[in-house]
Formats: structure tokens, C-alpha cells, sequence
């Protein structure tokens, strides 16, 4: 018998005739993270994401130097003090809640107000956009069974963008809630595009189909809404939401996609053994025991609640959750265990990086202020990126 | 190929219940004495959503416990359509399978699937799996939603490795294997799902000489040196005849006739059934058949 326990740590690639030796069950609980592979992955996502966060955090208005931006973002008068860190990322109320302090917090450089208050919140929007889109497309692929899915494939875009421009243009008055309204309006989208696929349960096909169904219904009733607005700052916004923006994004919006993102993250690396077994198809799936309604459905959950933490801070943004499962999957494989934790180093390096572009490309191409949305970005991005893997590989679609 | 994993420690023996405190290893010598675990279908009427017709309208079949069965017809004859019924893959639209006396159909699925695999006829695998990881896979009733594998599960899937065979494949990626060579591993899978009742659909087709006799190998292995029950679609009627202890012979959705091989293969019987004019010769390896031609007559 060659079964003597297990090769811990994924170092064990040796070479075994034409197939590297790449085993995903090494059971030891953190083995299978050491895999070569996702470990080249993680650390020049991570490279990626520092040299995007020290060149946004650095430009701008008020330009420093990289040295300069980069003590500030170190800056030990805030690492170091429980007060500010406290009162950046939970917010000043709770953290005189939680540290019964009254007093005034102590100065703090320009710079290091700059960084803190405006560049870096948008740095870490960017990295929980870019990890939920990522997961939740991943999640979507092995769901509907196709590498073409994205998180706003079951309707989810749709319905957040016919609530948005509902908000905008007809209930005016409700626009403070309009993050809120977008996830719900995904959410509820999501609802009806699986009640319209179910009968006698549901297929990736039907899935997949009703998601097209709704999808074009609201994309109408969507555009519809913009000839009833009657003023260019309502569609400029409408847009900037449609297509995914990052602009004016703060410490707000991270406190309200942290506590999201890391439930569904938590869950969807939990319920990475249930995305593997479905990839083995439905019929083995429940010939082993799997209630696969209720996975399928628990797992898409999963999925829509990534999508709309995003969309809650930032709008729909195209692309990232399609492309970077796949270029995960190129590197590390397709199993889900990996795949989602690579997912969550690359789709942050991928957004972070992007709006790197959207926030400071106009002004290095035309010279004015401007910014773009993220989501144009990712979409140039993603669109050549999709061209090259269909040049490349021969079998596209599933999984 | 040793045998010394496979006696009790086969049949896991427990159902629902271990689900909660199953971490210690289900399948862990838990030689509960129970014999071989039976399996009724009564009156089934098995058919397709798309389908007016039922496939299957009204056939009941006692699997004998602990003895290999092949189920034999012709193309279209509901064979694959029964196996199906049997697994609770297809609810049946009248009639009830019943596993060791209990309804499958109420059972808990995971709780079903520690007592009765299936190996579908067609399986897809994602690309870049390798086959240790496929095996592993069979071990997913026996394991909780948050719960690692155990030394069971790795006890269970080497024993099943090797069972079937495909020790040396443990590393390959079932996508660059031969048909048969992957057939050996999903035979491995369903293996270590460590199930009284087996139900295997037309395990041989397409595979080369050598494969079929691997497999053959693994089922009557399975048959001698553990109380597994074993259902089996075959095409093949001479390999049916040589491997079951029980032939069930299936045209048009009916069965037209069950018992020992011997009983079963005949002339008679496979100008009803099959449709073609052979001639069978008794061997002490079993029934012969050599098919002379086919009958166009109605």
C-alpha cells in the first residue's frame, strides 16, 4: 500500500510521468494552503494590491511622495493607538462606546489624515469588492456548472440596477438607502429567477435561462427609467452605479461590507467540499447523498449575498467575478478549496489595480480630473483578457 | 490484491444518527452482525417527466442479499430505468423501494447513501482532479457539513483504492486516464463509500477486454469476501451469466424472467428477450451463448 498517511503540505509535487502530482486532499487541517501554486498566487496578488493601494493612496489632489504616503499609511500615531483605529474602522460613536474615552483624539499629520480619511478607506473598498465578486462568481460557476457565469448571472445585476434607477428617479427620497436597496433589489431578482426556474426542482440550464428571462425584463423596465429623468446629475449617478464605482467610497462603506463579506466568505470556503462534489455533475451528487436543492440553492445564497455586499458599496461592477475564477483556475487548479482562497488575493488585486485606472487614467490621458468608473475598467480589462482565453484554450463554457 | 480491509468493516451499519457524532470514524470496525442489507422494489412504475409512458409499469423485484443480480435486456428494455428507480434517483410514480425494510424515498439522503452507492453510467469529472481526490469524494455521507476526514475515511478510501485496483493511478488526474482506467476509479469511489447495497449501471460498456475482466474481478471479489449486495446492469449476456448469482431478464419495461443463471439464459429466452437465434451451451464457467443471427420476425 502506498496510503501511508499523508504527504503534508502541498510541497509534495513531485513529478509523476506527464501529470504533476497535485493532490487537494492533503488532510492536514492547513496542508493543502501551502500548494506551491497558491502561494505564488496569493503573494504577487498581495504585491499587486500594495504597489496599486501605495500609488492611490499616494496621488491625487494633494500629491506626496511614495516614501511619504507610505509613513503615513505606517504611521505609528495611528497603528498604535487603539482610539484611531478604532474610530477609522468602527467609526467614532462605537469606538468611544467601546473604549469609554471622551476626550479629543490626539493631532495627526496632514498626510496621515489625508491617507487615512480619504485614500486608504478606498484602497480596502476595493480589496472587499474585488474578493466578494471573485467568490461569488466562483461560486456561480460551479452552481449553474459553466466557467461563463458571473455573480450577476441569476438576475442579481438587474434587479440591483431597476431598483437603483427606481430609487433615483422615482422615490427620490429614499436615496440614503439606496446601497441597501441595490443588494435587496439583486436579491429579490435572484428570488424570482429561481421561482421561475423551479419545477420539480431546478437544472444549471433552467437556472441559467430564467436568469436571461428576468435579466432582459429589468434590463428594460431599467432603461425605460432613464427617459423619466429629468436632471443629468441623476443619470450621471445612475450610471456611476450601473457600471460600478469606487468614487467617494469611505470608511462607511467598509463597515457595511466587512461583516458581509467575511460571512460569506466563511461560507463559501465551509461549503468548498459541496462546490467540488457538485462539479462531479448531479447524478453522482446525490448518488452520494446530497440534498442538492438545498445546497444549490444555500450556495447561491452565498453567492448573492457576496454580490450584493459589493453592489452596496459599489454599485455593479462588470467582469471581475467572471474572469478571475477563471485565471484562478488556470493557476491553481479547479479545486474549490484553493480556488476560493486564490480568488480572494486575486479578485482584490484585480479591482485595486483597476481602480488605480479609473481614478487617476483620465488624468494621465487627458490631463483633467475626472474620474471613470471602476467597472469601465474592469470591463476593458476583462473583455481582452476573455478574447485571449478563447484564442487560447479549445474548450470553453463548462466547467 | 489483498482482502484483508474487506469484511465487516464494509458495511458501516449505522444510519441517520451517526451524522452528529460521526467525527470518530463511521466506518471504523463497527461490525454490527447484521446480515446483508435487502433491497424491494414493490410495484414500481418508473418513468421520465418528458416521457407520456411510463418505462417501467408496475414490476417488483426482491435483490438477494448479499448475491450479485444483473439485470439484462435489450437497448430501451427499462434496465438502466429500474437501477435507477432502485437508487431513488427516479421516483417511482406508484410503488416503493424498500431498504432493509425502510422506505428509501423518506430516508435521509446522506443517511441512504451510507447504505447504497451508485455508479451511474455516464460521469463527468472536472479537469485537473486527481484520483485520490475522486475516491475521496465517496466518502461524503459519511462525513458532516464543517467535518475534516478522519483516519476512517482514509482507512476506507485505501482499501477502496485498492480494491479496485487503481493503487497506481492514486496520483494521476482521472482526466488523462483511459476510459477503463477511469472507470476503475470511479469504481474506486463508489467503494469507498463503504455501502451494504451496490448498484452498478452497465459497469463494462465500452471498455477494453482487460477492464471488463478488472471489473468483473472487483464485483465477484466484492461477492466472495463480503456481504455487499450486488446490482448490476450488464449488456452483456454471457458476462451476466458468468458473474450473477441471479439474472433478471427486462423487455419493454417488463421483467420477463429472474432466477440462477442457468434457469434464466436459454435459447428460448434470448429469442423473446434479445431477439436473435443462439445457441447456449452449458460450461462449468456457465452458460455459453453464441448468437447466430438476428430474428426479424414479429
Amino acid at each position: 500500500m502506498s496510503g501511508e498517511g499523508s504527504t503534508v503540505g502541498g510541497g509534495g509535487s513531485s513529478i509523476d510521468g506527464e501529470t504533476a502530482r497535485r493532490r487537494s486532499t492533503d488532510r492536514s487541517p492547513i496542508g493543502w494552503l501551502l500548494d506551491a501554486k497558491l502561494v505564488v498566487v496569493a503573494l504577487s496578488s498581495l504585491a499587486v494590491i500594495v504597489a496599486a493601494g501605495l500609488v492611490q493612496v499616494s496621488f491625487g489632489a494633494y500629491s506626496m511622495t511614495v516614501g511619504q504616503a507610505w509613513r503615513a499609511v505606517l504611521d505609528p500615531a495611528v497603528l498604535l493607538d487603539p482610539r484611531w483605529l478604532l474610530n477609522f474602522v468602527v467609526g467614532e460613536g462605537l469606538m468611544r462606546a467601546v473604549t469609554g474615552f471622551q476626550g479629543e483624539l490626539p493631532q495627526l499629520t496632514h498626510e496621515t489624515l489625508i491617507v487615512w480619511n480619504i485614500r486608504l478607506p478606498r484602497v480596502l473598498v476595493g480589496v472587499l469588492v474585488g474578493a466578494n465578486l471573485a467568490v461569488s462568481g466562483a461560486i456561480f460557476q460551479a452552481v449553474t456548472r459553466n466557467e461563463l457565469a458571473s455573480p450577476f448571472i441569476l438576475g442579481v445585476s438587474s434587479g440591483a440596477g431597476l431598483t437603483i434607477l427606481l430609487t433615483l428617479v422615482v422615490f427620490g427620497s429614499l436615496s440614503a438607502f439606496l446601497p441597501l436597496i441595490a443588494a435587496l433589489g439583486g436579491s429579490i431578482a435572484f428570488l424570482i429567477v429561481y421561482a421561475i426556474a423551479w419545477k420539480n426542482g431546478t437544472s444549471p440550464v433552467r437556472l441559467v435561462l430564467a436568469g436571461v428571462i428576468v435579466g432582459t425584463v429589468f434590463s428594460s423596465l431599467q432603461t425605460a427609467l432613464f427617459f423619466f429623468a429629468d436632471d443629468i446629475g441623476v443619470v450621471q449617478s445612475a450610471i456611476a452605479w450601473t457600471t460600478g464605482s469606487l468614487t467617494g467610497t469611505d470608511w462607511e462603506q467598509v463597515r457595511l461590507a466587512l461583516p458581509w463579506s467575511f460571512v460569506a466568505v466563511t461560507l463559501s470556503i465551509a461549503g468548498a467540499r459541496q462546490l467540488n462534489l457538485l462539479l462531479l455533475g448531479e447524478g453522482t451528487a446525490k448518488a452520494l447523498g446530497m440534498s442538492i436543492e438545498r445546497v444549490r440553492f444555500a450556495l447561491s445564497g452565498v453567492a448573492v449575498l457576496a454580490a450584493a455586499a459589493s453592489i452596496a458599496v459599489a454599485g455593479i461592477v462588470g467582469f471581475v467575478g467572471l474572469i478571475v475564477p477563471h485565471m484562478v483556475r488556470n493557476l491553481v487548479g479547479t479545486d474549490y478549496k484553493r480556488l476560493i482562497v486564490g480568488c480572494l488575493f486575486v479578485g482584490p488585486a484585480l479591482m485595486v489595480a483597476a481602480d488605480v485606472g479609473a481614478r487617476l487614467g483620465m488624468s494621465v490621458i487627458a490631463g483633467t480630473d475626472a474620474q471613470i468608473p471602476v467597472g469601465i475598467v474592469t470591463g476593458l480589462v476583462g473583455g481582452p483578457y476573455f478574447l485571449y482565453l478563447m484564442r487560447k484554450q479549445q474548450h470553453m463554457g463548462e466547467i | 490484491m489483498s482482502t484483508d480491509g474487506l469484511e465487516r468493516a464494509w458495511s458501516d451499519g449505522t444510519d441517520g444518527a451517526s451524522d452528529s457524532n460521526g467525527t470518530s470514524g463511521s466506518a471504523a470496525a463497527n461490525p454490527t452482525d447484521d446480515p446483508a442489507s435487502d433491497l424491494d422494489g414493490e410495484g414500481l412504475v418508473l418513468g421520465y417527466p418528458t416521457a407520456e409512458e411510463p418505462v417501467v409499469d408496475g414490476e417488483s423485484i426482491a435483490v438477494e442479499a448479499g448475491a450479485v443480480t444483473a439485470l439484462v435486456g435489450p437497448n430501451g428494455s427499462g434496465k438502466s430505468t429500474l437501477l435507477k428507480g432502485l437508487a431513488n434517483q427516479l421516483t417511482p410514480e406508484d410503488g416503493s423501494v424498500l431498504l432493509d425494510g425502510r422506505d428509501v424515498h423518506s430516508m435521509d439522503t446522506k443517511a441512504l447513501a451510507r447504505k447504497l452507492g451508485l455508479l451511474s453510467q455516464e460521469s463527468t469529472s472536472p479537469n485537473g482532479i486527481a484520483v485520490e481526490d475522486l475516491v475521496y469524494h465517496g466518502r461524503y455521507p459519511h462525513r458532516g457539513f464543517f467535518e475534516r476526514t478522519t483516519e476512517a475515511d482514509a482507512r476506507a478510501v485505501d482499501r477502496a483504492i485498492e480494491l479496485a485496483g487503481c493503487d497506481h493511478l492514486r496520483d494521476r488526474e482521472v482526466g488523462s486516464l483511459s476510459g477503463g482506467q477511469k472507470q476503475l476509479a470511479w469504481i474506486a469511489m463508489v467503494l469507498a463509500q463503504d455501502t451494504d447495497v451496490l448498484l452498478l449501471d452497465e459497469p463494462t460498456t465500452f471498455l477494453d477486454l482487460h477492464h471488463q475482466m478488472e471489473v468483473m474481478e472487483i464485483i465477484e471479489t466484492l461477492r466472495d469476501e463480503s456481504e455487499v449486495t450486488v446490482v448490476v446492469v450488464l449488456h452483456d449476456i454471457e458476462q451476466a451469466a458468468r458473474l450473477a448469482d441471479r439474472v433478471v431478464a427486462l423487455k419493454d419495461g417488463e421483467i420477463r424472467a429472474r432466477g440462477p443463471p442457468e434457469e434464466v439464459v436459454t435459447e428460448d429466452l434470448l429469442a423473446d428477450v434479445f431477439r436473435v437465434d443462439a445457441e447456449v451451451v452449458a460450461t462449468e464457467r456457465g452458460p455459453r451463448v453464441t448468437p447466430i443471427r438476428a430474428r426479424h420476425e414479429e
